[in-house]
């Protein structure tokens, strides 16, 4: 792993070379080491090294260059600094270049796991085996991946800022499947340790919802009362962290616009209450089960961030030209999302639905109307009929199409939030969650 | 020249770090077709071959890659508050450098990669590998078997006339700020984007059976668009212009006309924002192929992919409603569907010569006549469904990505010559005519899929009419090809495509192209979007 030497001297080098007035330098830096396995036995799996330099150079009058590389000599380095210079020579000015950030006093976060940045295939295997032995036992096909890493990042500027940190991170998730292929289950763990993930734990999910799915039901489309799981939640809010931009929110292109005359409409809902009272959605890189860093892409340092709360919008992401123009601070990134919850367990969510659904995870949701924030994608993994406060039949998926704006209105029961990495939008902390009239657009026969 | 595992030797020592350090050294440069591989990599890849054999392996191969990806842009948008439009450059030039090793050991596969090419680290990664593949071992399920394949040793060049990285920086940005600024000459249109996108891949691939193989491809990625807003009512739209994305050089950008097609998508937009909304319901479809390549990407593409069928995607990508069982008799679409598998078509995005298996790529019939014919293949699938041969269709993204089946160009074949567009469009009594992409979206076994467009025009009575808004058409994937009643002919066929194809975990990405000629679907369900 690279150290703070390794990376201030790297960074150093690299601002040695520059002649340009300004010069910013990323460095990442990760060991990785994957299983995947299919078919009840392992696939492919691999150890790697990767690392990459990127290199911003900007001229007096804001023409700026980016150039990356991956190798650390000091030619590839002098050969990336030439070329970021080269690049910024050629460029035209930016207006909205905002002039380099000085030093930083960046937060310090616990999230490095010595066991897991050391571990290899020998650690992994036996939760692979796990799942497996789980699959041979009731005569079911396990397909699936384990993964951990161990990254060191760094930034450095001519104006006298540097940041070092390093992270581990590890995730385990798999997908059960019978032998006829007509049913389907699935479930999930990640945390910065490996020591976290448990896959004797983790199979008996995914083989109830797959011996669960066998007989399933064909059910129509329709609005219904839903509970999603926390990866489906986590599906969902994930595509919404994106929605908080105060530059499309002022210029008419957001949920978060208000119809008006002119260039900026007729302003934002900041500080209005859009959202039932049990909604609190923010961002928290001190939250020690994320692999957060300190900083964010303006390098200002990472802070804890209400989007909404208790129902009100609460904060727009500025970007620093943004926050200059419209005379606010700016506002760190939102790096994770964590949606707040209540002290009610999945149990007690679907005891107090009358007719519902249980959704087990999303699947390919994709924008239909960036302004509205309205979303399509289909349910994947388990969908289970709930009458009369039990879950009763396993039924076929659906496409839907909805805004997670939406869902998060009509949202009127949640559990306590726990962290969800999936495909669709990385790590985020997600309770289960009730909500009503959900559209479920059509029938998916997909299993 | 034959090179087998067991002519290699061990001469690590005599090729020195330093001399291989800067990558730039090996990489980048066409070489005429035919002619061998540089001598440095050759020897860096016998480093590997004689270390695998040593520890053990009864297969192994290398791949050195240099990977390049210049970008440059420009994005006019309104300051705040005010009309002044503020003109954004971007421009970067992104490098990747590395090497990795497969190996396969007690059956199970095993690979490790790392950035620092030298013999000592490819010698040092090579027995990572080999630690990878003897852990892995313990929980194996059948032992690797890989498909037969020749021995090449070759040097080839994708076909480019002009080498893009060549032209100089400022004019590409000239070119890109031009088109962008008469997009958003209208003070209605609220924002305007154009990029241009060049990537390089050039690699080495080595392996015990004996290939030794160097090959350069260059690809181009156009694009333009503009954005309007009605703030009153709170709409946006976006319309972009179309470029095919190619494996080509800066000729493809000269042929694109960014500059002419600019007032186009300029009044295109703002007809869109002005228009009403589709009236939803089952409608006939005239899709062209800058909107019909992604229809084939999702619902046929993805669907004949081996190891999808067979399970190896189920954590992720998913599965195919295509099981083995089906192939060959299994009617996907009507008779008019004839659908290609072809890594060696012109300009394809995933056309190379050689696949990361060292198969040398083809080109094979995924659907005849509306059946279901062929999957797609690499060398440790072929047998599992009785062929004997890879299909050539394995690929990794990077030298630090494990290769494994990935899509190669999947295209529709053109109807006769004498069907015309307007004579699809002469058919249809009520319809939609979509140009362009907008969102997609399909099921984990490619059966449900919803798609959106870019740009919508009426068709009634025949005629293409003005444009609706808010359209997008869902179908179930045998249910559309069945729907398919008219294919235009070869003069309106044209190959559109995508740089990142995901799949595979850790995810991958992956270019591949999908040619077509404007074709038309009978009764889709089309639904109102927003």
């Amino acid at each position: 792993m690279l150290s703070q030497q390794d990376v201030k001297n790297i960074i150093d080098q690299v601002i040695g070379y520059s002649k340009l007035p300004e010069c910013e330098v990323y460095v990442n830096w990760t060991e990785d080491d994957f299983i995947r396995f299919a078919n009840n036995g392992i696939t492919t799996s691999g150890y790697r090294i990767t690392q990459q330099i990127s290199i911003s150079s900007t001229t007096a009058d804001k023409r700026s260059g980016n150039a990356v590389v991956g190798e650390l000599s000091a030619e590839a380095l002098k050969n990336g600094v030439k070329q970021a210079e080269e690049l910024a020579a050629i460029s035209r000015p930016n207006p909205e270049d905002m002039p380099a950030l000085p030093a930083q006093k960046y937060p310090h976060l616990s999230n490095f796991d010595d066991y897991t940045a050391a571990a290899r295939g020998d650690v992994m295997v036996p939760q692979v085996k796990a799942i497996l032995a789980g699959a041979l036992q009731n005569k079911l096909v396990a397909a699936g991946y384990i993964q951990r890493s161990a990254n060191a990042v760094g930034v450095g500027n001519k104006a006298g800022l540097f940041g070092y940190h390093t992270y581990t991170d590890s995730s385990l998730t798999h997908t059960m499947r019978n032998a006829g292929g007509t049913s389907s289950g699935w479930a999930t763990q990640s945390s910065v340790s490996l020591k976290d993930l448990d896959g004797e734990e983790q199979v008996k999910v995914s083989i109830d919802k797959c011996l669960r799915g066998t007989n399933r039901k064909k059910l129509d489309p329709g609005k219904y009362t839903v509970i999603m799981e926390p990866a489906a939640v986590a599906d969902l809010i994930g595509r919404l962290g994106f929605a908080f931009g105060a530059r499309r929110a002022e210029q008419g292109q957001s949920f978060l616009s208000k119809p008006g005359e002119g260039q900026n409409g007729g302003g934002t809902y900041l500080g209005e209450k859009l959202f039932p009272e049990i909604i609190t959605l923010r961002s928290d890189p001190f939250q020690p089960k994320l692999a957060s860093t300190p900083w964010g892409p303006s390098l200002l340092p990472n802070e804890r961030v209400a989007w909404i709360d208790k129902g009100v919008v609460k904060n727009l992401y500025y970007d620093r030209f943004w926050a200059e123009k419209a005379g606010k601070k700016p506002t760190p990134y939102p790096a994770n999302l964590v949606l707040d919850g209540q002290d009610n367990s999945l149990a007690d969510l679907i005891a107090s639905v009358d007719r519902g659904l249980l959704v087990t995870r999303l699947w390919y949701i994709r924008v239909l109307q960036p302004k509205t924030w309205q979303l399509t994608g289909l349910t994947r993994d388990g969908v289970f009929l709930i009458e009369k406060g039990k879950v009763t039949d396993a039924v076929n998926n659906f496409r839907w199409n909805e805004s997670p704006v939406e869902v998060l209105q009509r949202t009127v029961k949640l559990t306590q939030p726990q962290r969800v990495t999936n495909d669709e939008s990385g790590s985020n902390m997600a309770p289960a969650l009730i909500t009503t009239d959900f559209n479920l657009a059509s029938i998916s026969d997909a299993v | 020249m034959s090179r087998k595992f067991t002519r290699r030797s061990f001469i690590g020592s005599s090729v020195s770090a330093a001399s291989l350090l800067a990558g730039e050294r090996l990489f980048g440069e066409r070489a005429p077709d035919g002619t061998q591989p540089s001598a440095d990599l050759e020897k860096l890849g016998d480093v590997a071959m004689a270390e695998a054999k040593k520890q053990g392996a009864t297969y192994a191969d290398l791949r050195i890659g240099r990977y390049r990806n210049q970008f440059s842009g420009y994005r006019l948008s309104p300051e705040r508050g005010s009309n002044i439009t503020d003109e954004v450059p971007f421009v970067t030039d992104q490098n990747s450098f590395g090497f990795g090793v497969r190996v396969i050991v007690n059956g199970q596969w095993g690979f490790a990669a790392s950035p620092l090419v030298t013999a000592d680290e490819i010698a040092r990664i090579t027995r990572e590998a080999v630690t990878v593949a003897k852990a892995n071992a313990a929980a194996q399920a059948t032992p690797v078997q890989l498909a037969p394949v020749k021995v090449y040793r070759d040097r080839w060049t994708s076909k480019f006339d002009k080498d893009p990285f060549a032209i100089a920086m400022d004019e590409k940005l000239e070119l890109i700020r031009s088109a962008a600024v008469s997009a958003k000459k209208d003070p209605k249109v609220f924002s305007s984007f154009g990029a241009l996108g060049f990537q390089a891949e050039d690699k080495y691939f080595a392996s015990s059976e004996g290939s030794s193989i160097q090959q350069y491809v260059v690809r181009v990625y156009p694009l333009l668009s503009v954005t309007a807003v009605d703030f009153k009512n709170g709409i946006s739209r976006t319309r972009s212009y179309t470029v095919e994305p190619q494996t080509a050089g800066w000729e493809a950008i000269a042929k694109a006309n960014l500059l002419e097609n600019a007032p186009r998508i300029r009044s295109e937009v703002l007809e869109h924002l002005a228009a009403p909304p589709v009236k939803p319901g089952k409608k006939d479809l005239v899709l062209l192929p800058s909107h019909l390549w992604l229809t084939i990407h999702e619902s046929i593409g993805h669907s004949t992919e081996l190891d999808r069928a067979l399970g190896y995607e189920a954590n992720y990508a998913g599965t195919s409603f295509l099981t083995t069982k089906k192939m060959g008799n299994f009617r996907m679409g009507s008779e008019l569907m004839n659908v290609f598998g072809d890594r060696t078509n012109d300009r394809g995005l995933a056309t190379v010569k050689y696949d990361d298996d060292g198969v040398l790529t083809t080109k094979f019939p995924i659907i005849e006549r509306g059946v279901f014919k062929h999957y797609q293949t690499i060398r440790d699938q072929a047998h599992l469904i009785g062929e004997t041969e890879s299909r050539g269709c394995c690929y990794g993204d990077s030298w630090s990505s494990v290769p494994f089946q990935r899509m190669p160009n999947v295209w529709l074949a053109p109807g006769p010559e004498t069907v015309t567009p307007e004579d699809l469009i002469s058919g249809v009594d009520d319809g939609v005519l979509i140009d362009g992409n907008g969102s997609f979206s399909i099921d984990q076994q490619r059966y449900n899929f919803q798609f959106g467009g870019d740009a919508f025009w009426e068709i009634k009575g025949g005629k293409k009419g003005g444009m609706v808004s808010r359209v997008a058409y869902q179908a179930r994937t045998p249910d559309f090809w069945h729907a398919c009643d008219g294919i235009s002919g070869p003069s309106y066929w044209q190959q559109f495509g995508a740089p990142n194809d995901g799949k595979g975990e850790p995810a991958q990405s992956n270019a591949v192209s999908h040619g077509c000629s404007p074709s038309r679907f009978r009764q889709i369900n089309v639904l109102l979007t927003d």
